[in-house]
């Protein structure tokens, strides 16, 4: 990531986006608030959001921490039977169905960004139940409080099963964790040493799995005195991760993370930019819900820095087209797809998980995304608003092909169809021989086969 | 296409003046690469991702010191299988052992970097990019060579990424989009109707978008999808040999590439991947499994390129992001080290070792001294196997290594 100089003023990016005009405030900024904050919106919620305000939409989601109880009690009854099976390759099913079916959505996104943030795979840890229960600590802390959330995650079974702290004794202790916590979780590369790492892994020593929790073995646990960014004591690993929650430079790579996350893949990344917000998040004592209140209501938000500014994950590319229509579809296919798509949820490709942008897309995870919405819409099983797209569509008084592609192209792209595109598109679709209903799909799949809506 | 096209030539001039004070190759190695139009070199890049440990692949066996600081991890002097009086391969590499005579496999010992850096993420940007943190990142070294060796055509496919997940750094271009494939059957859109395919392919491209935005990058990828794989339609009835290659990922990758040089689809450069090399904990099965999918999926290979006449224009290089602490942990595995050895596959190669086995007793805070700089060997098979000006890629001349034989 490059960094210099930007012609942003901080103060006006920062500040509380306040529409003046009524094209300030359209369907198309409410559209990106939940592109971002959530995983799309369907018409009824684009029409309420437009009756809030910037600032009302954001604080409503942050303190929206509780699902509704009537999903949670579908959701922990698949939860139960999923982990049944004991299998967690059934686990991708049991959140896809939660992510569709959300009433706290930003909480859901959260949980999905820490899940990349302290990414750990299902295909190292393999207990379903403890993947699960790392699910629940994520969405517990996704909108609390960081330093709570880091101290919960490093005693986190599946977590010291992934990094390999399990098994960690007070000779020759084992880096990995240390290694991780600085370079991925809290400081960012560059902002440590060595020799922190080394020292900070003995303060980890002894830190075990005994059926299935955390347990502190005293016997393998080194007491000596360790040096660790030129602090000298007799550390435990608790106060470990208290000394690397202390430096400053965590909170400007944590800012920077969600910025990149919830603003723009690319181009944003300053230090004038991003200083602002890492001090309110300092000062806050690392609260992540009051940083989040603020970046997500702000200017750079809703600008042309940020809108169409970031490449759809797989998960907001086919999670976004159903919400939007209030779609739902065969989870088990619809998993399959993510995973050809290159996010398969519970298995990141590695511990630095989904590094997102432009790793999205390549020649095969183009053809995947086009495949995917190939099979979903073929299906009959994929409905929207419980019916078929015809029905949907009428429902919300649209009925000719030519005015669905046009709400289609409304609702979906985060970024303007030139018109000469808009009118090839049309016209490109009218072409279909088929009834109605399979020239709306055919429609509806064309349209996400196109670049705009790789985008976000 | 809508790249601005830079004159890539001048982007390096400062590159020629260090040439003057460097050791240059002797002009015959320069004869090795014959470049008659489709016989032309290609260069295969293993990925071993993870950071292979090198001094459990090439085993000091004489030497207590090894054995003093891996009590448990440490392979015994009888297992191994001998390279010399003083080394040899683990024994789960037979595969290499073959190879090795059969005059295929250069192995160059304690290759790294100055300053050698730890992570696995920004190590590897670095194996890729040869640019630090501060430096332009944007494209890769094999994304330079691919700009070079395509420099005046038009085809999508100089350069071939096997696999479907994240393309490496080290291909990417800033004027050509390589293609990502798993396999040649599954790499097609499931719609056959030509009417689809086609309205895909005309809305997707880039008339009016700005050269470096994410809507022009996924543009211009979508049409060298479409047409890639369009492409790949007419040549996957390529000859297939009669070598049974192992079960394994790896094996079914090289399997691939062997299809795909053989089809003439033109591609110089592919690269592959092998994963899980980051042995923190009981390392010894983990690691034995690879050391076996990595040599018996290059001795198939091999093979395979023989049987289809190939062989001759085929290099496989392999490499990984750094080595391992000489001395194991707790967890009888290894943490993050520095130099490391790389491994040559190919007919013109000066097989067996190349430089020396770095000392275990003289180390940087437990970790091995490097002796040859990766952009070495890098700038000797782009020099003299790909034909490429290394010093445009490398931003400067570096000094080559006598891996291949002086002429054949």
């Amino acid at each position: 990531m490059k960094s210099g100089q930007t012609n942003i003023d901080p103060d006006w990016a920062w500040s509380a986006f306040q529409p003046e005009q009524p094209e300030d405030w359209t369907q198309r900024q409410v559209a990106h608030f939940y592109r971002r904050c959530g995983f799309a919106a369907n018409p009824e919620m684009l029409q309420s959001g437009l009756q809030k305000s910037p600032l009302q939409l954001a604080s409503e989601q942050i303190s929206n921490r509780q699902e509704s109880s009537q999903v949670e009690q579908v959701s922990a009854s698949l939860a139960r039977s999923v982990l049944a099976t004991a299998d967690a390759k059934n686990l991708p099913a049991w959140w896809t169905h939660r992510l569709l079916n959300t009433s706290a959505p930003l909480l859901e996104k959260m949980t999905l960004f820490w899940h990349g943030h302290f990414a750990t795979g299902a295909e190292k840890v393999k207990d379903a139940q403890l993947m699960f229960d790392q699910n629940q600590i994520l969405r517990e802390h996704a909108l609390g409080n960081f330093g709570s959330l880091v101290h919960a995650i490093s005693q986190d079974p599946a977590m010291l099963i992934y990094l390999d702290s399990a098994s960690n004794r007070k000779v020759h202790p084992n880096e990995n964790f240390a290694r991780e916590i600085m370079e991925l979780f809290v400081l960012g590369e560059g902002n440590y040493s060595e020799k922190d790492i080394r020292e900070l892994a003995r303060c980890f020593t002894g830190w075990e799995i005994r059926r299935d929790q955390f347990y502190f073995n005293r016997f393998q646990h080194d007491f000596d005195e360790k040096i660790i960014f030129n602090d000298t004591g007799t550390f435990t690993g608790e106060q470990g991760v208290d000394l690397v929650l202390e430096q400053p430079a965590g909170a400007e790579f944590v800012v920077g993370k969600l910025m990149q996350f919830f603003i723009a893949d690319e181009g944003l990344q300053h230090p004038e930019l991003i200083q602002p917000l890492a001090s309110q998040f300092r000062d806050s004592g690392l609260e992540t819900g009051a940083l989040l209140e603020t970046m997500l209501s702000s200017n750079l938000f809703y600008s042309d820095y940020a809108m169409g500014r970031k490449i759809r994950s797989p998960v907001d590319f086919a999670i976004g087209l159903l919400n939007a229509f209030e779609g739902t579809t065969n989870l088990l296919e619809l998993n399959r797809g993510l995973d050809e798509l290159g996010q398969r949820l519970f298995y990141p490709p590695n511990v630095k998980g989904w590094e997102g942008g432009r790793n999205w897309i390549n020649s095969s995870t183009l053809l995947a995304r086009a495949n995917l919405m190939q099979s979903l819409l073929v299906r009959d099983e994929t409905r929207f608003g419980g019916g078929s797209l015809s029905q949907y569509c009428k429902t919300h008084g649209v009925t000719s092909l030519q005015e669905a592609i046009d709400w289609f192209v409304e609702i979906l792209l985060a970024v303007p169809l030139s018109e000469p595109k808009h009118s090839e598109l049309v016209q490109r679709c009218e072409h279909g021989s088929g009834s109605f209903e399979n020239n709306l799909r055919r429609g509806l799949g064309l349209i996400v086969s196109l670049p705009e809506y790789q985008l976000a | 296409m809508s790249f601005v096209r830079r004159e890539i030539l001048q982007l390096s001039a400062t590159g020629l003046a260090v040439f003057g004070f460097q050791q240059t190759a002797p002009a015959f190695w320069g004869q090795i690469a014959d470049n008659a139009a489709g016989q032309e070199n290609i260069l295969v890049v293993v990925q071993m991702t993870g950071g292979n440990d090198g001094l459990n692949t090439i085993i000091p066996y004489t030497q207590d010191e090894y054995y003093k600081q891996r009590p448990k991890l440490a392979v015994p002097k009888r297992d191994v299988l001998k390279i010399n009086d003083e080394f040899g391969f683990n024994p789960a590499l037979d595969g290499f052992s073959e190879l090795l005579e059969a005059g295929l496999l250069g192995v160059v010992q304690g290759v790294g970097y100055a300053q050698p850096n730890r992570s696995h993420f920004e190590s590897m940007d670095i194996w890729h990019t040869c640019q630090r943190k501060t430096g332009d990142r944007s494209d890769g070294w094999l994304g330079r060579a691919i700009d070079q060796l395509a420099e005046g055509e038009s085809t999508e496919t100089t350069g071939m990424h096997i696999g479907n997940r994240k393309q490496p750094l080290a291909v990417a271009s800033r004027l050509h989009r390589v293609p990502s494939i798993r396999s040649i059957e599954q790499f097609r859109l499931q719609t056959q109707e030509k009417d689809s395919i086609q309205a895909m392919r005309s809305l997707a491209q880039s008339e009016n978008s700005e050269a470096d935005s994410l809507l022009n990058f996924v543009q211009t990828s979508t049409t060298t999808a479409i047409d890639v794989s369009q492409k790949l339609q007419q040549v996957s009835k390529s000859k297939n040999s009669n070598i049974q290659y192992p079960e394994t990922e790896l094996a079914g990758k090289l399997k691939t590439v062997s299809q795909l040089i053989a089809s003439d689809i033109g591609a110089r450069v592919y690269y592959v991947e092998i994963d899980g090399f980051d042995t923190h904990a009981f390392q010894a099965p983990a690691h034995t499994a690879l050391l076996r999918e990595l040599g018996d999926a290059l001795n198939s290979f091999a093979q395979d390129l023989r049987e289809k006449g190939m062989q001759e224009r085929v290099l496989t290089m392999c490499f990984s992001e750094f080595g391992r602490r000489v001395a194991q942990n707790a967890s009888d595995g290894t943490d993050h080290g520095t130099a490391a050895p790389m491994f040559l596959m190919g007919s013109n190669l000066e097989p067996g070792l190349i430089g020396k086995h770095p000392s275990l007793t003289n180390l940087d805070n437990g970790d091995l001294k490097f002796h040859t700089d990766f952009r070495q060997v890098y700038a000797t098979v782009l020099d003299n196997w790909l034909r490429c000006d290394s010093s445009l890629i490398l931003d400067k001349q570096y000094e080559s290594l006598p891996l291949f034989v002086a002429s054949r």
